[in-house]
């Protein structure tokens, strides 16, 4: 079990933990960065400033309360929707792949993806508005044809971690990937 | 054949266009102009309306700005996301040919599947 600090694409602290269960499984999971203090309360007086301006051109203090109400409902909605606060990737060798996203409200989603479907997890490049990135996903097999990827699934797309933490998540992967391909070689 | 160099008939080509441009500027400047009493008095009366000699312009400038902002659009939209298979490969890559492996040749050039590049580059060389 470790933790290792990171950077992620955009300058933000996160860590990246690692947990080995037993020899076929492996727990990796990327904290984000924390909702700051700075940016909550730089949105929360631009509300509250725009809804004073507009009491003070209407006279109807009804838009203060609305504001206040905006406000709090607006920070819930974004806390259990939006702020991811930790995703984590669970490989289990012979049966399959977990991906859990944790939400800051508590709030978790869970996919998991069976071994049988998973051709490979692999670090692709690609453009995303006007910047290339690098990201992590698992391909899917084609059922029909066996080099054939049938479906990308991008991983970590709220932390959003560089290229170092990246090739981490790899190898330890790649790890338990491979130990499939000599079972079967061996089996 | 095909050379840049300039030969006589694109000279007359070019002189050609210069003159039909000032005088296509002259006619243009005429029309948005010269009140349409002394055309009328001329005989010259079927003429567009003269809102279009200002219209024109504007509809050209607006639409070369919505053309920067349009292409750029069109881009964006045209880019695969993150989750499509076209991230990783086409049908040009799906259907190549495997050419036979030569000794002492160098190999023929080929897409590369991505879990055999990320291997190249992400997994120390045993």
């Amino acid at each position: 079990m470790e933790e290792r600090p990171y950077r992620s694409a955009s300058g933000a602290p996160i860590a990246l933990r690692r947990r080995q269960h037993s020899a076929s499984c492996r727990e990796l999971a990327v904290r984000c960065p924390r909702l700051q203090l700075r940016s909550l309360s730089a949105v929360t007086s631009a509300v509250w400033l725009a809804a004073y301006a507009l009491f003070v051109l209407s006279e109807n203090s009804m838009v203060l309360s609305a504001a206040i109400f905006i406000t709090l409902i607006g920070l819930i909605i974004y806390l259990h929707f939006v702020k991811i606060d930790q995703e984590s990737l669970l490989v289990i060798g012979s049966l399959g792949i977990q991906v859990t996203s944790s939400y800051a409200s508590g709030k978790e989603s869970t996919t998991f993806i069976e071994m049988g479907q998973v051709k490979d997890v692999v670090i692709n490049e690609a453009i995303h508005m006007q910047k290339v990135v690098y990201y992590l996903c698992i391909l899917l097999q084609d059922p029909g044809d066996p080099q054939g990827v049938s479906e990308v699934v991008p991983l970590f797309q709220s932390s959003k971690p560089r290229l170092d933490c990246l090739i981490e998540v790899y190898k330890s992967c790649q790890e338990i990937l491979e130990q499939r391909k000599t079972g079967l070689q061996s089996s | 054949e095909n050379s840049p160099a300039p030969l006589p008939e694109r000279a007359i080509y070019g002189f050609a266009l210069f003159l039909g441009s000032w005088f296509g500027f002259m006619l243009y400047l005429i029309w948005a102009y010269v009140p349409e009493t002394w055309l009328f008095s001329l005989g010259l009366t079927y003429w567009p309306q003269k809102y279009w000699a200002v219209a024109l312009p504007v509809y050209l400038l607006v639409a070369i700005g919505i053309g920067y902002i349009l292409l750029f659009g069109i881009n964006m939209m045209s880019t695969a996301p993150l989750n499509s298979t076209h991230t990783i490969t086409d049908n040009y890559a799906k259907k190549q040919q495997q050419k036979k492996f030569q000794e002492e040749a160098i190999p023929a050039l080929r897409d590369i599947p991505i879990s055999e590049v990320n291997r190249m580059f992400f997994l120390p060389e045993k």
